[in-house]
């Protein structure tokens, strides 16, 4: 075994026996989150649960009846009619019996249709204490569903009584067919759709770059500042082993955790994500559909800039963590050093990089962590050349980030180079 | 050839001189020590001749080897012990003597017979397969000790070597650091501001105050010289002359 990976397993070693860092972040993420998705799936459904509704009819026209017909066949609604004489009575009625949604038709409501004027129900939605609403909000959506039904159904009834002609086109004279141009074919689908479907399989993506860096950086910053507080870093800079090869071993070890913990994320934030990212795949378009798809040289693009990102990531942090005493200054560097990096990319999030006023877009450009970002939106549209671009970009900077921070390792700097945090 | 060589070495903390132009030699298979008080430059100049350093004038020399330009063929000469050195914790006191073993087996002695010096040397048998977390002060430094002279150096860099340890196991390292030189050669500089440690060890002693080295000689020499008792003696004659505190 070379010297590099003595060095990478003691590294291993030593990380994955720290059991508050696997805690922190293995466990947390792999436990934590989807049982976060699970409490809020739990949630919804109890949202979703029958719609019980108390029904006060004080009209005795047909219209009454039509609207009582329609709320009874509707799905997840159950309808249960009572006398009441007052508003008060129906919700001591409906508290009773435990329903949560009170329908009054008042006594003038087939009148007012008949007589071609706007009609009245009272929807009423009892939130019980620490309920939230949620229940009430999606039942009085299934009440309004009933009631844009019927009443598009009432309209089009009495246009076809006094006018000629299609009541659909009185009613909505205009109607849009939306298509999307992508990649230069017409696909009829709307824009907004297509935007929904790419959102949802690269909206995660920067999520998990973001905290995957800030893992990396932070493993490698604090296991380097470690080396300097358990007062082990002089010895090991002493062995028969290369500085170059200590640097490289360190950065490796940290990255192998990192990645672990990258994909215990990724696992977590899926199952959290879940219940949320579920609607695309519900309309039923894939992204193959629209002629996107990921090519086994956009995937290598894309995991070299990954890799490259990571490269970078890691030997800043370590340059950063020359100037760290312990692992608590260690910290504080790499957020004052690698956040401000990586926060700006959450604007690629919402934003497209060729629409950015052209300032911050160099801004954008210049930092490494934007690329990964970017090539995980160009691996899909098959834009390699911009992923050749930002592979230059990434390994000079890399390259050059590396070559400085060894360099501060073979001079006596990373022993005597202190950052002091003044207190105030 | 001299094992170490230094000539006229300074080192300048911004404006603080903790070296200003020290000079002196250790031959082969020699005990060398380096006493003096606290600050006097003891662990600036082993932390030079160990590579972690950069000198700011003169020049050290290891086997040959100038410790600025050729600073990896010195570090493949030497083992060096700081004076306060840690171990990983979260390993196990073998599998810290496991990780040094390999990366010193390649440049010389096999592997399997440098591990079981090691585990000889530091003197914690089972206790070895504990986490090293576990280990009281002593223990970890006995490891340490023990992890610096099994990969049998050319030269060792002691720095305090005793430090914290109780009576019986200074005792020990000492006698184990004189039968390493006399029975396989190596050379040891040694730092101590314990005095009469010293004078039990070293063959040689550099005497340094304030950044100079104000004598050099075998302790018997010196204490003959300065119609010593012991080096305390001789140390405080040399200070008191040239002007530190004296009392009654």
């Amino acid at each position: 075994m070379g010297d590099f990976w003595i060095l990478v397993m003691k590294e291993l070693k030593d990380l994955l026996r720290d059991k508050g860092l696997i805690f922190g972040i293995i466990i947390v993420p792999l436990v934590i989150y989807p049982a976060l998705g699970q409490m809020m799936q739990v949630g919804f459904e109890q949202a979703q649960e029958e719609t019980k509704v108390v029904l006060v009819n004080l009209d005795e026209g047909q219209y009454g009846n039509l609207l009582i017909k329609a709320l009874e066949t509707a799905p997840n609604v159950t309808l249960t009619k009572i006398e009441a004489l007052s508003i008060d009575e129906a919700i001591r009625k409906a508290q009773e019996k435990n329903y949560n949604m009170i329908v009054i038709i008042p006594d003038n409501f087939s009148k007012a249709i008949e007589n071609n004027q706007k009609a009245q129900v009272e929807v009423y939605g009892i939130i019980k204490g620490i309920s939230g609403g949620m229940r009430e909000a999606v039942s009085e959506g299934r009440i309004n569903a009933v009631l844009t039904v019927l009443n598009e159904y009432l309209a089009k009834l009495k246009i076809g009584q006094s006018i000629e002609g299609d009541p659909e086109a009185i009613l909505r004279p205009i109607d849009a067919k939306s298509f999307t141009v992508i990649k230069g074919r017409i696909v009829a689908v709307p824009p907004s759709l297509v935007a929904n479907i790419i959102a949802s399989q690269s909206f995660s993506m920067p999520i998990v770059i973001f905290i995957m860096i800030i893992l990396v950086a932070q493993m490698s910053a604090g296991s380097m500042a470690m080396e300097k507080e358990n007062k082990t870093l002089e010895t090991l800079l002493t062995l028969p082993v290369k500085r170059i090869t200590i640097v490289a071993g360190k950065m490796v070890g940290t990255a192998v955790i990192g990645i672990i913990a990258a994909i215990a994320y990724m696992i977590g934030m899926r199952n959290y994500l879940g219940s949320m990212m579920s609607s695309s795949s519900r309309i039923g378009i894939s992204l193959e559909d629209l002629g996107l798809k990921v090519t086994p040289q956009g995937a290598a693009l894309f995991v070299l800039i990954m890799f490259l990102a990571m490269i970078f990531a890691l030997s800043f942090a370590m340059l950063l963590a020359v100037f760290a005493e312990d692992t608590k200054s260690a910290n504080t560097v790499v957020s004052a050093g690698i956040m401000p990096l990586a926060f700006p990319t959450f604007i690629l999030m919402f934003a497209d990089i060729e629409t950015l006023p052209l300032a911050i877009k160099y801004i954008l450009l210049a930092i490494p962590f934007s690329h990964p970002i970017l090539a995980s939106r160009a691996m899909l549209m098959g834009e390699y050349s911009t992923m050749y671009v930002s592979v230059l970009y990434l390994g000079a900077i890399s390259a050059l980030t590396l070559f400085v921070t060894a360099r501060f390792f073979t001079t006596e700097k990373i022993l005597t180079a202190k950052l002091r945090f003044r207190r105030r | 050839m001299p094992a170490v060589k230094v000539e006229n070495l300074e080192k300048d903390y911004g404006k603080v001189k903790a070296l200003k132009g020290i000079s002196f030699e250790i031959k082969e298979g020699e005990i060398f020590g380096l006493i003096g008080p606290n600050g006097a430059g003891k662990s600036t100049t082993l932390k030079i001749l160990a590579t972690l350093l950069t000198p700011t004038g003169g020049r050290a020399e290891v086997f040959g080897y100038d410790v600025v330009k050729d600073g990896d063929e010195v570090r493949k000469l030497i083992s060096y012990l700081p004076e306060e050195a840690g171990a990983y914790k979260n390993l196990k006191g073998i599998e810290y003597l496991q990780f040094m073993a390999k990366l010193y087996a390649k440049t010389g002695k096999s592997y399997e017979k440098m591990l079981e010096l090691g585990v000889r040397l530091s003197g914690l048998g089972n206790r070895l397969n504990d986490k090293i977390s576990t280990y009281s002060k002593g223990m970890t430094r006995k490891l340490l000790l023990a992890r610096a002279l099994m990969v049998e150096p050319k030269l060792a860099i002691l720095d305090e070597p005793a430090s914290g340890l109780d009576i019986i196991n200074a005792y020990s390292i000492r006698q184990t650091i004189k039968q390493f030189a006399r029975e396989k050669g190596i050379t040891f500089l040694v730092s101590s501001h314990n005095m009469l440690e010293v004078e039990f060890l070293c063959d040689r002693v550099a005497l340094i105050n304030e950044g100079v080295i104000v004598e050099t000689g075998s302790p018997k020499e010196l204490k003959e010289k300065y119609e010593a008792e012991n080096l305390e003696e001789v140390f405080m004659s040399i200070v008191g002359k040239e002007g530190g505190f004296q009392y009654g």
